[in-house]
């Protein structure tokens, strides 16, 4: 008997089962970590692991605040700075990232030039590499300029590292639309300007979306150019994460579990705000319009 | 006024001239159409005559002035495109009032004309959708409106009726004309499909390679093409042709038929190529005037409901004709049949430079 085409619309239950497992897996470190934030110490090291036990918030208390052992009252911590620095690093960074890349991804998919590829291919040679290869010239460059350590710095190098990304990834959605549009819009009336505001980037206001949360999470969760590019006052979370770990008491997995989910906050909800976007950015030009 | 002069277009990209020697003029209120084959030029026409291509050589006057290099805006100009090129991110009603917003009329009056043209074409219902919701059709009325609303003096339509079905091709066809009376105003439209040139224009420019080969009503074009390339053009099914040598001066023979027959404007020895439309291709009856008769056998029938297109075979020559399907009805294929053309009739072409000869011995 020839095997029944399967109706769309109508998983089977072995497949719900199959994702629902596979989604788990992916899930489990993600789980794992939030549940280790909410206990104690003893019950984070205990072995079998347990997973039922009495929840606290001590851990969140201490990433902001911290007894000192020997005067007994409470200090606040640099954690809500290094907070507010990766918000703010990030943010800027991948804003400023996507402002450029749209622009330039526009000027590449409408105006070629003569070896408009080899441009192309010129600006992703920069993520070719691995980091720690460049980080050395980087380094050098920072030092000599006075950059080290500073907001600008650290901006200024993750928007460069976040362009080539952008200008990629949104050329292809230019790519995507249809020039009958814009021509049909000129000859409306409208100005260069206005083809560009009104009728390019409305359409791919998806791939806008996708391309800035992938550079988001990746700037987010950057951790060497930012250990050795920012200063105290200039730490990201990252960075503050990995100094938690050691000292005299060991590693306090409460501590650095609470910081960790306070961590994912950020991401989990622009992913969320973003979600419908998102899923039609990373689909677009594969799905037939 | 709102003629339109196109000359010398040329337009290279690298090394491909996708325009030659674009030539022709459009008269204030016609109905003109450019027929030519995929690639042959025409909507790289309509984009340079819109100012969307730039061009290597040549001049477009457009109502009295030269406005070969003016910009985009602000020609007076609509066009129509293939894909519709509705703006997806707005609604219908958004489509239709984007063209009157730079004329800084009132809100009030955008409204009403916007309504105006809604109800024209039918698509008021559809005014607060998206366009990405619409049928084929209903897409293709609101590209129309946007492309009136403004009441353009010169309307530009670059095959727009390729993306639809048959029958509402059909119908649209009906519609352009329609459109064209109501608001009289100067269209150009370009189609690779004579069906729709011929029925719509009120004269045609048959374009090959990048140029204007011949102009003329669709009922000159029919009767007399100018060359074997109009002949083949123009005219469902297509015209037969039929290879010979002039055995005498102004005279063929086909080896079916059983004498030589008129060819004016062939001299003795002339390779030529003789056209002969479907139409023209009857059953022999006796006492018809018909005079060229002779048997060919039924090699395929192409029933089309009313009409039944059939491919004879007389020796080694193919030839479609048309019979009214009662008739075509009482035959079947590898019957033989009698059939009967007047050389008058006939097309007659140089083999070699496809120029015109003549016309049957009548003419």
């Amino acid at each position: 008997m020839a095997r029944r085409h399967r109706e769309i619309g109508k998983a089977g239950w072995g497949y719900t089962a199959m994702t629902t497992v596979v989604g788990f897996i992916y899930f489990f470190p993600v789980f794992w970590i939030i549940l280790t934030a909410f206990k104690t110490r003893t019950d984070a090291l205990a072995v079998p692991p347990k997973l039922f036990f009495t929840p606290t918030f001590d851990n969140f208390v201490s990433v902001f605040f911290r007894k000192s052992i020997t005067t007994g009252t409470s200090q606040a911590t640099d954690m809500a700075l290094y907070f507010f620095n990766s918000i703010f690093i990030a943010g800027v960074s991948v804003t400023a990232a996507l402002i450029v890349g749209t622009l330039a991804a526009y000027a590449f998919s409408r105006y070629p030039l003569r070896g408009n590829d080899t441009y192309l291919f010129i600006i992703l040679t920069t993520r070719m590499l691995p980091p720690i290869v460049v980080i050395i010239p980087i380094f050098l460059m920072f030092r000599l300029s006075g950059l080290a350590g500073s907001y600008w710095g650290i901006i200024l190098l993750y928007t460069a590292f976040n362009i080539p990304f952008s200008v990629w990834l949104v050329k292809s959605f230019f790519d995507e639309l249809n020039p009958e549009i814009e021509d049909a819009a000129r000859m409306d009336g409208a100005t260069e300007r206005r083809v560009f505001f009104r009728f390019c980037i409305p359409q791919i206001l998806a791939g806008l979306s996708a391309t800035f949360v992938f550079g988001l999470i990746l700037t987010w969760n950057e951790f060497l150019f930012a250990l050795l590019l920012t200063g105290v006052e200039t730490r990201t979370v990252p960075v503050a994460m990995a100094r938690t770990m050691g000292g005299e008491v060991g590693v306090d997995y409460g501590l650095l579990a609470a910081i960790v989910t306070l961590f994912l906050i950020p991401i989990f909800f622009v992913t969320f705000l973003l979600q419908n976007q998102l899923l039609r950015g990373v689909t677009f030009g594969t799905v037939k319009k | 006024m709102s003629e339109l002069r196109v000359r010398n277009l040329r337009r290279e990209f690298g090394s491909v001239v996708a325009l030659q020697d674009m030539t022709f003029d459009v008269a204030d209120g016609e109905y003109f159409c450019l027929l030519g084959p995929s690639s042959s030029g025409k909507t790289t026409t309509l984009r340079a005559i819109a100012g969307l291509e730039e061009l290597t050589n040549g001049s477009v006057e457009f109502a009295g002035q030269d406005v070969t290099n003016a910009p985009v805006q602000g020609r007076g100009m609509s066009m129509i495109f293939q894909t519709f090129a509705l703006y997806p991110h707005m609604t219908v009603r958004a489509n239709l009032a984007h063209p009157l917003l730079r004329d800084g009329q009132s809100s009030q009056a955008v409204k009403k004309r916007v309504e105006d043209v809604a109800e024209l074409l039918r698509v008021t219902h559809t005014l607060d959708r998206k366009t990405t919701t619409l049928s084929g059709g209903e897409q293709q009325r609101v590209a129309i409106g946007r492309a009136i609303v403004r009441q353009p003096k010169l309307l530009l339509l670059d095959e727009p009726l390729t993306n639809l079905d048959a029958k509402l091709r059909h119908d649209m066809r009906a519609e352009f004309k329609r459109l064209h009376r109501e608001l009289g105003m100067t269209m150009l439209y370009a189609t690779p499909d004579q069906l729709e040139a011929l029925t719509m224009g009120q004269r045609v420019g048959v374009i090959q390679d990048g140029k204007v080969v011949a102009v003329g009503t669709p009922r000159d074009l029919y009767q007399m093409p100018e060359d074997l390339y109009v002949a083949q053009m123009v005219g469902s099914p297509p015209i037969n042709f039929l290879q010979t040598t002039a055995s005498a001066d102004n005279e063929v023979s086909l080896p079916f038929l059983p004498g030589p027959i008129g060819a004016p404007g062939a001299g003795s020895g002339q390779p030529v190529t003789l056209g002969l439309r479907p139409h023209d291709i009857e059953l022999a009856q006796d006492g018809s005037p018909r005079s060229a008769r002779f048997k060919a056998k039924i090699h395929l029938t192409e029933p089309l409901g009313d009409v039944t297109v059939i491919d004879v075979a007389a020796q080694d020559a193919t030839m479609k004709m048309v019979l009214r399907e009662e008739v075509a009805a009482q035959y079947t294929v590898g019957q033989d049949i009698e059939v009967a053309f007047d050389p008058a009739d006939l097309h007659v072409f140089d083999k070699n430079t496809g120029a015109r000869l003549g016309k049957g011995a009548n003419q």
